[in-house]
């Protein structure tokens, strides 16, 4: 670090102003197009390297005149390109963000003194305090990224993407990124799925955490063709084979030409209350409903579900004086019974009939899915859970709260068992959730169980993994939980201010995300990142898994995928 | 300075500090120049250097005569020319002054006395007192306030500039607008004034 010989040892401007709260202001004494906002600048000053993010570049004139008149038309080129050197000038905005302390000029008496004083590798810590007048200021070079970021191992350390002008890997902390919740943001056709992919196959591949991937639109698992170019896009089972485990919701759940490794069926006594009022809006229920739930809760214990929807509704049988009156299986008897509002418990009946009709949410499941999803994630494999053909909003929230609340009671106990020094240490879990705002807007939030896990769960080693396209309609509060943010293009004004809050230096960042380009951007943001760098993602191709995976792991197709699984073509559907 | 060209121009009449006017006869009035940088050696090595101002030809009552007449007589102009018994008034501002072989842009300790010689400096002299430090004796000239300030500077960069290009600093031209443009950019006129005047010179 002390002895960088820097490829590009120019500096691009000096320090002529400015401060921590309105970022500092430097001359610049390059062309303007040299620089750009975003661009990532390192200013060394008094045994300090101080790390900062260009946020914005202005013209200014040492006195407006000389900018208005066009004197190149009235000077000879040579004057007036000495006259706009000296009064026409761009200043950057740039924002402080981290400083690492270098010491004294390595190699002098004096640097050996301070080494001795601090034989630790000295590393960059948040900015409290600014370089001097003058000072130089450089584009930072490969060095300084990986000085801050860290130097890609193939492991933890993720490459995801390059600095935008001279494309220097920029790489993600996976073990940070897992401790909190995070969140990828961007508008359709931004990227954010190829984003999510890639960051999942770094997370699978560095073998950090398991990973719950809720796949509403079956694309993770399967391999499958881009929207946009039609291209071949490998999904993550082709390329991991058994670590990942393919669910699918329902018994017939279709991977294309891949087979699901469990089928996920819910047992009905597996659904609370809670459950179902979770989808008042979904199923329209209406005020008397929590009423009659707790009702058949107390009547009927866990098995309430069943029983409720295997009641009948109109049947009368007449009783001993002749007299019609509702029969004994009768949803009307049960009201009479229970001291019901016989209309309020008809109402919730009729609306829970479709519920009764879900494919995977039967009385007596065959098999243990729920169980064994649990299990495969606590040993380290990654479940894709596909919906298939169950895979309206109303499946989705249902079975995503459903499982997550398992998860949320399992490994609070494995958690608090480790502690108690009676189990081993938890397995780190990523939960990954889809248009997370159906899950986590403002009504639902307080009653899901996401937002607990977004608040909460990282002590008891569960994160979420949020992707949305409207971080907006997100809870605040969820929000301002998430760790990492990686942001694409978002158009929004009320989607860029959401994935800001929380976050020092808003205003600055403000401008950054609002221009990134509508594909291949990013800018990472938050606590999981050492300070926040616009990129330009990495490609999900053939060379990012080639990379990954190492040369044995070049383009497979489904065919060999299935070959690796044990499967011969032949007997996919 | 053994091995310098000699060219004398005229004599002190009065001098301070800050500028001092050399008088002339009029026939001899030829190689003095607007922006020509000058000096005079005084008797202890002192030599003040300084750039010629202005040049003023000043009437008398003869030549007022001789000008409200009908005509003039050829014999006449010729015999004011040679004869006339009033200098021609040469006004030089102080730019500097060398002493033990090293050049200063600051004013002069003390100014010249009357009636010492003012020679008018050659190309070498002139690359080596415009090269010492940084275009210090701008200062001198952009403080005027009663002079034509672009005119000045602007013949005597003409000289500079040519002498530079034959004997001294290739860049000097440019880096003599650099600094022209710094020392001026708060004042707009003035130095669109100068450049202006700079501008025929390319």
């Amino acid at each position: 670090m002390d002895t960088i010989n820097r490829a590009n040892p120019h500096p691009i401007g000096y320090v002529v102003g400015g401060g921590l709260e309105a970022n500092l202001q430097v001359r610049l004494t390059v062309p303007p197009q040299e620089v750009q906002e975003g661009s990532f600048v390192v200013i060394d000053s008094g045994g300090w390297r101080f790390y900062g993010l260009v946020t914005d570049l202005q013209l200014g004139s040492t006195n407006p005149r000389f900018a208005d008149e066009q004197s190149e038309e009235r000077l000879p080129r040579h004057l007036a390109e000495l006259l706009h050197g000296q009064t026409l000038f761009t200043n950057l905005a740039v924002m402080p963000v981290l400083m690492l302390e270098r010491g004294p000029e390595p190699g002098t008496e004096e640097y050996r003194l301070w080494k001795d004083q601090h034989p630790e590798e000295t590393q960059p810590v948040t900015v409290k305090t600014v370089p001097s007048h003058h000072s130089p200021v450089l584009l930072a070079d490969a060095a300084d990224i990986a000085q801050i970021f860290g130097e890609e191992n193939n492991q933890e350390i993720f490459r995801i993407g390059y600095t935008r002008e001279q494309g220097h890997p920029v790489c993600l902390n996976l073990d940070k990124f897992v401790k909190r919740s995070s969140g990828i943001f961007g508008t359709t056709g931004s990227g954010k799925s190829f984003l999510a992919r890639m960051i999942l196959a770094g997370l699978i591949h560095a073998d950090r955490a398991s990973a719950l991937i809720f796949d509403m639109h079956n694309e993770y698992g399967p391999d499958s063709t881009s929207s946009d170019t039609g291209a071949a896009v490998p999904g993550l089972k082709g390329k991991f084979g058994a670590k990942i485990r393919l669910a699918g919701l329902g018994a017939r759940t279709s991977f294309g030409k891949l087979n699901a490794d469990l089928s996920l069926e819910i047992a009905q006594s597996d659904i609370t209350s809670e459950d179902v009022l979770l989808l008042s809006q979904a199923l329209n229920l209406n005020e008397t409903a929590p009423i009659v739930l707790s009702a058949l809760e107390r009547d009927f214990g866990q098995d309430w579900l069943h029983e409720f929807l295997s009641m009948e509704t109109g049947t009368t049988i007449e009783d001993e004086n002749g007299k019609s009156v509702p029969a004994p299986n009768s949803v009307e008897a049960w009201a009479a019974v229970g001291n019901v509002h016989p209309k309020s418990a008809l109402a919730l009946h009729q609306r829970l009939q479709r519920l009764g009709k879900s494919a995977y949410l039967i009385a007596d499941p065959a098999t243990r899915g729920l169980e064994q999803i649990i299990e495969d994630l606590e040993h380290g494999k990654h479940v894709i859970l596909s919906f298939g053909k169950s895979n309206t909003e109303l499946d989705y929230l249902l079975v995503t709260n459903l499982i997550t609340r398992k998860i949320r009671d399992h490994w609070g106990n494995s958690t608090e068992n480790f502690h108690a020094e009676k189990g081993k240490e938890p397995r780190p879990l990523v939960v990954v959730v889809e248009e997370a705002h159906k899950l986590l807007n403002r009504e639902m939030a307080s009653q899901t169980i996401f937002s607990t896990i977004a608040r909460e769960m990282r002590k008891y080693y569960v994160t979420l993994l949020i992707i949305d396209q409207r971080p907006s309609q997100i809870y605040d509060e969820v929000m301002s939980q998430l760790g990492t943010r990686i942001s694409g293009s978002l158009g929004d004004e009320d989607d860029i201010n959401a994935v800001l809050s929380g976050l020092p230096g808003r205003s600055a960042l403000r401008g950054l995300l609002s221009k990134l380009q509508a594909k291949e951007e990013a800018l990472l943001l938050g606590w999981g990142v050492p300070m926040p760098i616009p990129i330009r993602s990495r490609r999900y191709d053939n060379d990012f898994w080639r990379e990954l995976l190492g040369a044995q792991a070049s383009p497979k197709t489904i065919e060999e995928g299935n070959k690796v699984l044990g499967f011969d073509s032949d007997d996919t559907d | 300075m053994s091995g310098e060209t000699k060219i004398l121009i005229g004599k002190l009449l009065r001098a301070d500090n800050r500028a001092f006017v050399a008088g002339c006869r009029t026939k001899e009035l030829i190689a003095p120049a607007l922006g020509a940088l000058c000096k005079v050696r005084l008797e202890e090595g002192l030599e003040i250097y300084g750039l010629i101002g202005n040049i003023i030809i000043n009437d008398d009552s003869l030549v007022r005569q001789l000008v409200s007449g009908i005509s003039i007589p050829t014999e006449y102009t010729e015999d004011n020319r040679h004869n006339r018994n009033l200098p021609v008034e040469i006004s030089v501002l102080c730019v500097g002054f060398g002493q033990d072989g090293k050049i200063f842009h600051r004013l002069p300790p003390r100014p010249p006395l009357s009636l010492d010689a003012l020679y008018l400096c050659d190309d070498a002299e002139l690359v080596r007192f415009t090269s010492a430090g940084r275009y210090g004796y701008f200062r001198h000239i952009l403080r005027l306030d009663d002079q034509p300030v672009e005119e000045i500077l602007t013949a005597h960069l003409a000289n500079a500039r040519l002498a530079h290009a034959q004997h001294g600093r290739a860049d000097w031209y440019t880096g003599a607008c650099q600094e022209l443009i710094v020392l001026l950019r708060d004042d707009y006129e003035g130095l669109m004034n100068v450049l202006n005047a700079l501008a025929e010179l390319e």
